[in-house]
């Protein structure tokens, strides 16, 4: 690593229709380092982005590259000065091959007319092997998993003479062993003099890879510094803007048995897994990517049923084939993808908050528009959404008040189980704070909760009992006397691994 | 996930286009078991002569569907492409030369092609809609200015075109001859030469990546607009030319009659593999999708089914196609991820 | 009740059918300009008893069949297999009527047969229109094929049966009472019968989009058909249930096309497609689905009415209506992609 700086963001401001996304953004990247940009969701990380790689234009502030200062830069020119960015969805064609993902865009730039197979397979197999990756370039890419996506997403990238990568979020999506892998390219790459940087906001993987980090809040730079200036506290104060909370979960000891699960299995997802939820309990289950977490949920929600195992609900064993099953026996379900999965954006909040309990207001051959007003009038009171009317669609209403509506949803339905998969992945630290509320609200009046999640801190503030996922068995079922490093510990199973090395 | 040789075999033995050519040569034996004449160099040609604007209007469409559109407009533009020549040679405003009737027919079809594209690229319209809307405007304004008449007669010129043949075959039992007319090239050059195109070019391969990720085409620097545009203007200008080789070869021009051929174009297109949400598909598919719809159409009567049922039966193997299409792409997400 | 409460009600609620929707009040605008242009035009032949006389014996057929068109489009799908089932269906009806009352020398010789023999044609076609959708529908829902494909085939199936079944030439002269379906009125009061069909069909079309749980799942299923399946929602069954009402719809328009013309075959009405197609997008619906609202597709329908006859009272033929067709159907669709713009402009000003 060297002390030359290769990109310098000063100031940057940019507001989109009156909202300021971006406050005054100061950025250092040095050549050759992997730095880290972090910042809670919503904090203008991915505008920031845009700005770098010339899709947004910086309404003040400056840019340089290389000690060159760069006015009105479009794609292109990001491109050209050797800045390349790797999007959450990598951008990537599904219906063409390996080879032609990586060498298509650089052919594109060369202003070729012609298709030279040949040299397409070269500057493939030449990408490949600079990065380590072994994948058929003649394969198709929608075969491909996440990460050899990723991997042809980079090969893409470094053949284009880059010498600024950025990666934005690139760990959501992979399996523990598919992190190291990418770290180690990330790390490869940061040999050959490339800059890298990492948007990314956990922690733990901060630690092990970044050698400076950057926090930006709200849009506004927050501080920046080698990795080592940084402790825990630290890190989320800068983040958050206030301290580490203290005061965790801790409900009234209960013998009240709400939910058995004995051996749940489903081939290639889990196997034998089992864990008890008892009245006021919260329960936190957490793993990497490919642990089995998401998949138990799935299961409970019979939208991928396991294959064997016992489920014992409320003293009553009962079994869940589908997701109609699970709705008859009183389970509701907070899906990951809030946009694509839990709501109907362009439907009114009303909509939405009565779409799963709909049959209850039926009432003489008819649904009762005054009722389902009602219910989403007191809903709105009662869980706290911020919103005029139940009229209004929900495309118009906030990450974390759209979170809300589809936890309204399911409240409606009465559950007596309710599973929640990452109740706060983007919702702001207000609203956050609210729904955690809200889930110890239900808790206590005898609704087992369920939250699936791999936020770290969420989890040991807000679950009594943690069941940790590990290639999908069981490695932990602890209470929440845990503190996060060791939990992260626990999640890639890191003894094992200090082990081997040894 | 490994995959061996012989899975591989497997896999190449129960693709989409193996299937088709195993459903034609099925058909083809029982046709020649019910009817031993079916197995002659006539029924080849006569399938030939049946299949040469089936062919053209499919690599069209084809092209349409890969960039992720779909245009069910080119029968109203080819009615009009082939009429108006027609009518304005009768009413002595053209001169009787056939360079001269294609260039018409082939600015008739630009005219409507950008149209279209205005619509799809920069309105940004459902391609559907838009084309069903230029589709009702080109017919309805057609007869409109023009009237509706039948032309039966060809100009001279392209007469002596309809007359250049390559290949004359004589049926040695009953005498009749079976010509193959020159017009056979068309669909025949037209193929290879998008086959070309559509792999060798980055032309080409920009369609495939508008049609497999437009957002991740427009990040990769393809210009996804143009490439739409020229994706309806190809089809506009290939469908003017195809519909006067219809009226050359069927000796009729009037302003319905190729109607409705839009279903039977676009289902070839999808039993050959090209996919309706775009990006897949590609000539050998389609050129296998063409012989099957074409083999179906003209020789149902071979299989015993009565004139009146083959509308039903075609609309049978369509299904069939496309739901094979369907489970051909769940068995390949089956195979799993590498 | 304080005052308060009752203003928010009444701001609230806006008018109690039209409501404050733009879209359904250009309509209503584009509606009078026709009348402004007609009254400046013609209006010695436009503003006639007889004008509207025809209008109404004219507009039911198609008027049935968008409303199907509109509940498929609402569910995020299509439905171009519509003028088929309404062929197929119209065949069979006829056939029924033809061959079980018989008419000799103008005389229906077992005239007790008339009614239940009439209700049975109208029962069978509605079935079958019903049995057609469902296919569609279940062809779509289990192989997960889009409904544009499914739907055209759809077409020539639908379209083939009826050609294999009448072997080609169309099918005519069934009985007055048959015929009166579509081309007779009420005695005494004068109100065509085909309007109180019509009026009858929009209640339950109304009905069930708004009031029912099929209703709401089928704008549910259009808006995110994920989301609908993550709340629980059968989308298999919705999607099979919604083709299935546009298939029963289709039949309805089946009967009224045979009695109307007194003449089934499987290519009456090749235009009803584009037609119906024009008529949702114009009544607002949106061509990717979850928005939409029945008031709109009736408005649109109106208003195309008006329009094909200030046509015919100008001497203009079907083609000049089909050519204007078109140029509408543009126009609306490029009139809904800029209010889409703006709309999101403004979403975006304030967010």
């Amino acid at each position: 690593m060297s002390d030359e700086v290769f990109l310098k963001l000063e100031g940057i401001k940019k507001s989109f229709g009156g909202v300021h996304a971006l406050k005054g953004v100061d950025l250092e990247i040095r050549k050759g380092e992997i730095h880290c940009l972090a910042g809670e969701n919503g904090c203008g990380k991915s505008t920031l982005i845009k700005a770098i790689s010339g899709v947004h234009d910086a309404d003040e502030g400056s840019i340089w590259i290389d000690g060159e200062k760069v006015e009105k830069m479009k794609p292109m020119d990001a491109i050209n000065r050797g800045i390349q960015v790797i999007y959450q969805d990598f951008a990537v064609f599904p219906n063409l091959t390996v080879a032609e993902n990586i060498a298509l865009n650089g052919e594109l730039k060369n202003k070729q007319k012609f298709v030279n197979w040949k040299s397409i397979h070269e500057i493939a197999a030449k990408a490949m092997a600079q990065v380590g990756a072994d994948i058929d370039p003649d394969v198709k890419l929608e075969r491909l998993s996440v990460a050899n996506k990723q991997m042809v997403a980079i090969c893409r990238a470094i053949i284009n003479d880059a010498k600024l990568l950025i990666l934005d979020e690139p760990t959501t999506a992979l399996t523990a062993r598919e992190v190291d892998k990418l770290w180690d390219i990330v790390r490869s790459l940061k040999a050959k003099g490339i800059a890298i940087m990492i948007v990314n906001h956990k922690l733990d993987e901060i630690y092990r890879i970044a050698d400076r980090l950057t926090i930006l809040r709200n849009g506004a730079y927050v501080s920046s510094g080698p990795i080592s200036e940084y402790d825990q506290a630290r890190f989320t104060r800068d983040m958050t803007g206030h301290d580490v909370s203290e005061d965790k979960y801790h409900p009234e000891e209960q013998k009240e048995e709400i939910l058995r699960v004995e051996n749940l299995s489903r081939k290639g997802a889990f196997e034998n897994v089992s864990f008890t939820l008892h009245k006021g309990d919260v329960l936190g289950l957490t793993g990497l990517l490919g642990s089995g977490r998401g998949e138990i949920g799935e299961a409970l929600f019979g939208i991928a049923p396991a294959e064997s195992g016992k489920i014992v609900l409320n003293g009553k064993e009962i079994t869940i084939k589908s997701v109609a099953d699970a709705i008859a026996n009183d389970i509701g379900y907070v899906p990951e993808d809030r946009l694509t999965q839990g709501l109907f954006m362009d439907r009114s909040i009303q909509d939405n908050t009565i779409a799963s309990s709909i049959r209850r207001y039926m009432k003489g051959g008819r649904l009762d528009e005054q009722a389902m007003e009602d219910v989403t009038r007191r809903w709105i009171d009662e869980i706290g959404i911020v919103a005029p009317s139940p009229k209004p669609a929900v495309r118009t209403l906030s990450g974390g008040n759209a979170q809300k509506v589809v936890i309204a949803k399911w409240l409606n339905t009465e559950p007596k189980l309710f599973i929640l998969d990452g109740p706060t992945v983007g919702v702001d630290i207000g609203a956050k704070a609210e729904i955690h509320a809200i889930l110890h609200d239900l808790a206590q009046r005898g609704i087992g909760i369920i939250v699936i999640s791999d936020d770290l801190p969420e989890l040991v503030q807000n679950c009594n009992k943690i069941v940790v996922m590990r290639d999908g068995k069981v490695a932990a079922s602890i209470d929440n006397s845990i503190d996060e490093r060791s939990l992260s510990d626990l999640l890639i199973g890191a003894e094992k691994q200090e082990g081997d090395k040894k | 996930m490994i995959t061996t040789k012989n899975q591989k075999l497997k896999m190449a033995l129960t693709s989409t286009p193996m299937i088709l050519i195993y459903v034609m040569v099925v058909f083809c034996l029982i046709a020649a078991i019910r009817q031993p004449a079916f197995i002659s160099p006539a029924t080849a040609i006569n399938l030939g002569r049946a299949g040469i604007f089936t062919m053209c209007f499919a690599i069209c469409e084809m092209v349409v569907i890969i960039s992720g559109g779909i245009d069910v407009s080119f029968p109203a533009i080819g009615c009009v492409a082939m009429y108006v020549p027609m009518y304005m040679y009768y009413h002595e405003m053209l001169p009787d030369n056939a360079v001269v009737f294609f260039l018409l027919s082939m600015f008739i079809g630009l005219v409507f092609g950008i149209l279209n594209g205005v619509l799809v690229s920069y309105l940004r319209l459902p391609p559907l809609i838009a084309t069903l809307a230029t589709s009702s405007i080109a017919s309805g304004g057609l007869v409109m200015a023009l009237g509706t008449r039948e032309f039966t007669t060809l100009p001279p010129s392209l007469q002596s075109l309809y007359e250049i043949n390559m290949i004359t075959y004589m049926d040695p039992a009953t005498g009749f001859t079976y010509p193959l007319t020159v017009l056979f090239l068309v669909p025949v050059i037209l193929c290879v030469v998008m086959a070309l195109v559509l792999r060798y070019t980055m032309l080409g391969r920009g369609l495939y990546a508008i049609g497999g990720d437009q957002n991740a085409a427009r990040i990769a620097g393809f210009n996804v607009r143009r490439l739409q545009f020229f994706s309806y203007i190809f089809c506009g200008v290939m469908t003017g030319a195809t519909a006067l080789i219809y009226t050359t070869l069927m000796h009729s021009s009037t302003t319905t009659a190729i109607m409705g051929e839009e279903m039977i174009i676009i289902a070839a297109c999808v039993v050959g593999g090209c996919r309706l949400t775009g990006g897949h598909g590609g000539v050998g598919g389609t050129v296998l999708g063409v012989l099957l719809i074409t083999l179906v159409q003209n020789n149902l009567n071979m299989l015993g089914i009565p004139t009146c049922w083959q509308t039903f039966a075609v609309g049978l193997v369509l299904l069939l196609g496309a739901i094979m299409t369907s489970i051909q792409a769940k068995r390949q997400a089956k195979l799993g991820k590498v | 009740m304080s005052g308060k409460e009752a203003r928010l009600k009444k701001t609230g609620r806006g008018l109690p059918v039209i409501g404050r929707d733009s879209h359904v009040l250009s309509i209503i605008g584009l509606m009078i300009l026709v009348c402004i242009i007609m009254m400046l035009l013609k209006p010695e032949s436009y503003f006639t008893g007889l004008n509207l006389r025809s209008m109404i014996f004219q507009f039911p057929e198609y008027g049935v069949l968008a409303l199907g068109m509109m509940a498929c489009m609402i569910a995020g799908g299509i439905d171009l297999s519509l003028v088929g089932i309404m062929n197929l269906t119209g065949v069979l009806a006829a056939l029924i009527v033809k061959n079980t009352i018989i008419i000799e020398n103008g005389v229906v010789t077992n005239p007790g047969m008339v009614v239940p023999i009439i209700v049975l044609a109208c029962v069978v076609a509605v079935v079958v229109g019903g049995a057609c959708g469902a296919f569609n529908g279940f062809i779509i829902g289990y192989f997960g094929l889009p409904a544009m494909l499914v739907t055209l085939c759809g077409l020539q199936l639908y379209t083939g049966l009826a050609y294999g079944i009448t072997g080609g030439p169309a099918i005519n002269g069934m009985c007055d009472a048959f015929k009166n379906i579509a081309n007779g009125t009420i005695p005494g009061i004068g109100i065509p019968w085909v309007l109180l069909i019509f009026i009858a069909v929009l209640a339950v079309v109304v009905f069930i989009m708004k009031c029912t749980v099929f209703g709401h799942e089928i704008y549910f299923l259009g808006s995110n058909a994920q989301a609908a399946m993550y709340s629980g929602i059968n989308t298999m069954r919705v999607t099979v249930m919604t083709y299935m009402f546009s298939g029963i719809l289709g039949g309805i328009s089946g009967i009224l096309i045979t009695s109307h013309l007194n003449s089934a075959k499987s290519s009456n009405g090749s235009t009803y497609t584009l037609l119906s197609l024009l008529i949702v997008v114009l009544g607002g619906v949106h061509p990717d689905g979850g928005r939409g609202r029945v008031i709109g597709v009736v408005l649109a329908v109106l208003l195309l009415q008006m329009i094909a006859n200030a046509f015919g009272v100008m001497y203009l033929d079907d083609n000049a209506k089909t050519f204007a067709n078109g140029c509408l159907l543009v126009a609306a669709l490029v009139l809904s992609v800029v209010m889409d713009k703006r709309a999101a402009k403004k979403a975006a000003a304030q967010s």
